[in-house]
């Protein structure tokens, strides 16, 4: 599709080319290094929390974005990753991020049974069974109150000393690192995390793998008869799309130390779908963009907002997605790729390299987004 | 190429990172313009000792020349909003206080209060964030009047951590009884606990057999009554025939508990729900039952019981607080006080008389009360005034309440009701006021 013109560019690489790729992500990194030493601790715990969604985000695209699968249900497996984390922290004694590993297990199997009947419904329908999931999750967690702590929520705590005597008490992440407080330390554990989930993920849709995960997305009955086994690769997807949300939620809860089933309503869900798709579904790093984008509206902008106007934010986000949604059907990645495509035609042209660019193709609607491009 | 630039970010990352964490430190404007103070030596030993208890004190963080920056956390929407007339209460008292001159402190000084609102909806995932907020980016000096027990609940560890004052609570959940762990917490309202003890007392009297049906919220704030009616009726021919629990968050009604309820045989109904919920459920009760009706003293004001379609004649509750609807408290000074000054603050005559306006009214005022007997303006100095007080009064309570807390033994500053019964929009007395000085705590149940 679109492997015009990265081909274009792939050939005519030069050190300057190559400055051009890097620099971006030296200046991203640099950022991000800088950050938890300009804002107080209460805003690192919220940019905490944009990487848990943006992990989310990520495992989502997976399933949305690259196989083709809708689900609004990803709220209900962060939601059950949290609460996994925050159940064997508290009554069982796990180690915090052994705690992380135990509920990307859960969440898989929960995602391979949410996934079956992905099987047989697709499209609309299997949004629905989804939409079904992530309504019914707060209602399970009210109703399990004497494992979840209902309303009242869940203190996530761990045996520690206080005031002289052993008391349950919030966990926390100490900083082993001097110079570093505990938010900040959280901040740089989490970041590595989603780094390395990130990178994961690109590993995986570079591979066999994921572009049998592509083909299953484009069409079916082909990639059938090229030998791959739709089914699994199906269901697996699912799973994994669900591990991946289980570690954004298991993080989430190592961030709040308390969970509260109104953090988990169909609304999370929505907003782990709106990462996906603000950010440019089908890009790697889009589903990051999203999130940030979106802590950046909830957190920071809503904020600012007088106290009248709050209450509909909602609204305005509508709003706001619908814009964009008309401007950059790709999303914030798509509408980039969709600049430079015709940034880099504009300069083949006027040099007249003879190159052959045949316009950009990555504006196609999200679920059926672009392929990758390096 | 794809391989290397994988190891290259994650080189970049972990670089970064070291290089940040050798720069170290923050640059953490909301500290900068508090100092680090100790407690001034008093003359018998304090309930708090930041030097103790705290690191990284910060007793006079938000205290700028003579401007205090207070914070608050309350639903101004969702289905809690009812509650953000106590905070127009508040913001009325300092607003008046600010017009005349400021709040009277030791130090001789006045204070100018500058208060700072933030809306949670009642959501205590939400509530997190916006205390940190106050606390860090805004620098609050203390929170007065945050609304809701699951919400206070949720930052209870940080701001005691933190040695920031959370006073005025305004919920009398059980657990603000435990001063010893948390010491920089107080309620501005009479413990639960003690509300539900002063019911059953009264039952004790007038229907010694009485059968209860109980409609309580299922969180902690509907609990603490349960816990403490079940302890209350023990050895007693009371009995609790039904019970319902309700989840004010699930966005349904009471409506099919109530018809349960009234079901169940039982000739008292004690209503532990809040929020417009309360109402609502009296006026749901079904004409053929006509059970004796407890209500909480938080759905007690006009404005909650004007949703109540009429049903709310002949309701009882358990009263610690002068009602400036009630015809019979309106000629009293600190009713006509109100009046006057919080109609010049800006409160119309509705929130005047609502009877929720005026509790934030008494939160104002029991922080006012902390400020001018704190030997010095500093947080630790604050809350251990506070916590020592004799005798006094504060606010719109009734003035055979009194006021009385004793650090840890006696957390609690409000421990008196009179039981009254609802007449044609107005409060009836059957029962005078009884003080259980110091005993709140040992009302909770388990």
């Amino acid at each position: 599709m679109s492997n015009t013109v990265t081909a274009g560019a792939s050939v005519h690489r030069s050190p300057g080319d190559w400055a051009l790729k890097v620099a971006p992500w030296v200046v991203l990194f640099v950022i991000l290094a800088i950050v938890p030493f300009q804002f107080p601790s209460f805003r690192v715990e919220q940019f905490c929390f944009w990487m848990t969604l943006a992990i989310a985000a990520c495992g989502l695209n997976l399933l949305t974005g690259y196989n083709g699968q809708i689900s609004v249900g990803h709220g209900a497996l962060f939601g059950i990753g949290a609460y996994t984390t925050g159940i064997l922290i508290t009554e069982f004694g796990v180690p915090l991020f052994g705690a992380t590993v135990a509920s990307a297990v859960v969440c898989f199997a929960a995602g391979i049974l949410i996934g079956l009947p992905a099987l047989r419904i697709k499209g609309l329908y299997l949004a629905l069974v989804t939409l079904a999931v992530a309504t019914l999750f707060p209602l399970l967690l009210e109703q399990f109150s004497a494992i979840t702590g209902g309303s009242g929520g869940l203190q996530i705590t761990s045996p520690q000393l206080y005031r002289g005597e052993m008391r349950e008490r919030p966990i926390r992440l100490e900083s082993p690192v001097a110079g570093l407080e505990n938010d900040q330390w959280k901040y740089f554990v989490f970041l590595g995390i989603t780094v390395v989930i990130f990178i994961l993920s690109r590993n995986l849709i570079k591979s066999r793998v994921g572009r049998s995960l592509v083909a299953v997305r484009d069409n079916e009955v082909a990639a059938e008869s090229s030998g791959i086994p739709v089914s699994q690769v199906k269901i697996v997807t699912f799973g994994l799309s669900a591990a991946i949300a289980g570690i954004g939620g298991s993080l989430f809860a190592l961030d709040q130390g308390q969970l509260y089933p109104s953090s988990f309503t169909i609304v999370l869900s929505i907003y782990i779908l709106v990462a996906v798709v603000v950010g440019g579904a089908a890009s790697i790093i889009g589903p990051a963009i999203g999130a940030v984008f979106y802590g950046l509206f909830s957190d920071v902008i809503v904020q600012q907002m007088p106290d009248r106007i709050q209450p509909a934010r909602a609204v305005i986000l509508g709003v706001l997605l619908i814009l964009l949604m008309l401007l950059a059907p790709g999303g914030i990645v798509g509408g980039f790729r969709t600049l430079q495509a015709k940034w880099s035609a504009r300069r083949s042209s006027t040099h007249s390299s003879g190159l052959a660019v045949t316009g950009p193709s990555v504006t196609g609607p999200p679920a059926a987004g672009p392929e990758v491009t390096a | 190429m794809k391989k290397t630039s994988v190891q290259v970010s994650a080189a970049l990352l972990l670089g970064f990172a070291l290089i940040g964490g050798a720069c170290g430190g923050r640059d953490d404007s909301s500290s900068s313009e508090s100092t680090e103070t100790t407690a001034s030596d008093s003359t018998e030993a304090a309930f708090i000792d930041p030097a103790a208890d705290c690191t990284d004190y910060k007793g006079t963080q938000g205290v700028t020349g003579d401007t205090i920056k207070i914070g608050t956390v309350r639903p101004e929407s969702g289905s809690y909003a009812i509650y953000d007339n106590v905070t127009k209460g508040l913001e009325a008292y300092f607003k008046s206080a600010n017009a005349a001159g400021g709040l009277p402190a030791a130090d001789g000084k006045k204070y100018q209060v500058e208060l700072i609102k933030k809306n949670d909806e009642y959501d205590p995932a939400k509530t997190p964030a916006l205390v940190k907020q106050l606390v860090e980016e805004d620098g609050v000096f203390a929170l007065v009047g945050n609304i809701g027990t699951e919400t206070n609940k949720s930052v209870r560890d940080y701001l005691n951590e933190n040695c920031v004052p959370n006073i005025a609570l305004a919920t009398g959940s059980t657990q603000w009884g435990d001063a010893n762990a948390y010491p920089w917490y107080i309620s501005g309202l009479p413990s639960y606990a003690t509300e539900a003890n002063a019911w059953i007392s009264y039952l004790e009297e007038v229907n010694p057999t009485a059968k209860i049906a109980l409609l309580y919220q299922d969180d902690d704030f509907g609990q603490s009554y349960k816990a403490a009616i079940e302890k209350a009726i023990e050895g007693t021919k009371i009995t609790l025939v039904a019970e319902e629990g309700f989840n004010p968050l699930a966005g349904s009604t009471t409506e099919a508990s109530v018809t349960k309820l009234s079901q169940s045989g039982a000739d008292t109904f004690i209503v532990g729900v809040g929020g417009t919920a309360c109402p609502l459920t009296l006026s749901f009760v079904p004409t053929t039952w006509t059970p004796m009706t407890m209500i909480s003293v938080t759905c007690a004001s006009k404005t909650a019981l004007a949703l109540a379609g009429g049903k709310d004649q002949g309701v009882y509750m358990a009263q610690p607080t002068l009602d400036p609807a009630d015809p019979a408290d309106q000629t009293n000074p600190k009713v006509v006080e109100f009046a006057t000054q919080g109609a010049a603050a800006g409160l119309d005559e509705a929130q005047i008389q609502g009877g929720i306006a005026s509790v934030g009214w008494g939160f104002g005022s029991m922080f006012a009360m902390g400020l001018k007997n704190a030997t010095t303006v500093d947080r630790a100095d604050v809350m251990n005034a506070l916590y020592s007080l004799q005798d006094t009064t504060f606010g719109l309570l009734r003035d055979e309440v009194t006021v009385n807390t004793d650090g840890a033994k006696d957390p609690w500053a409000i421990e008196g009701f009179r039981i009254v019964q609802r007449e044609n929009g107005a409060w009836v007395e059957k029962a005078p006021v009884t003080n259980e000085e110091g005993k709140s705590n040992s009302f909770a149940g388990e």
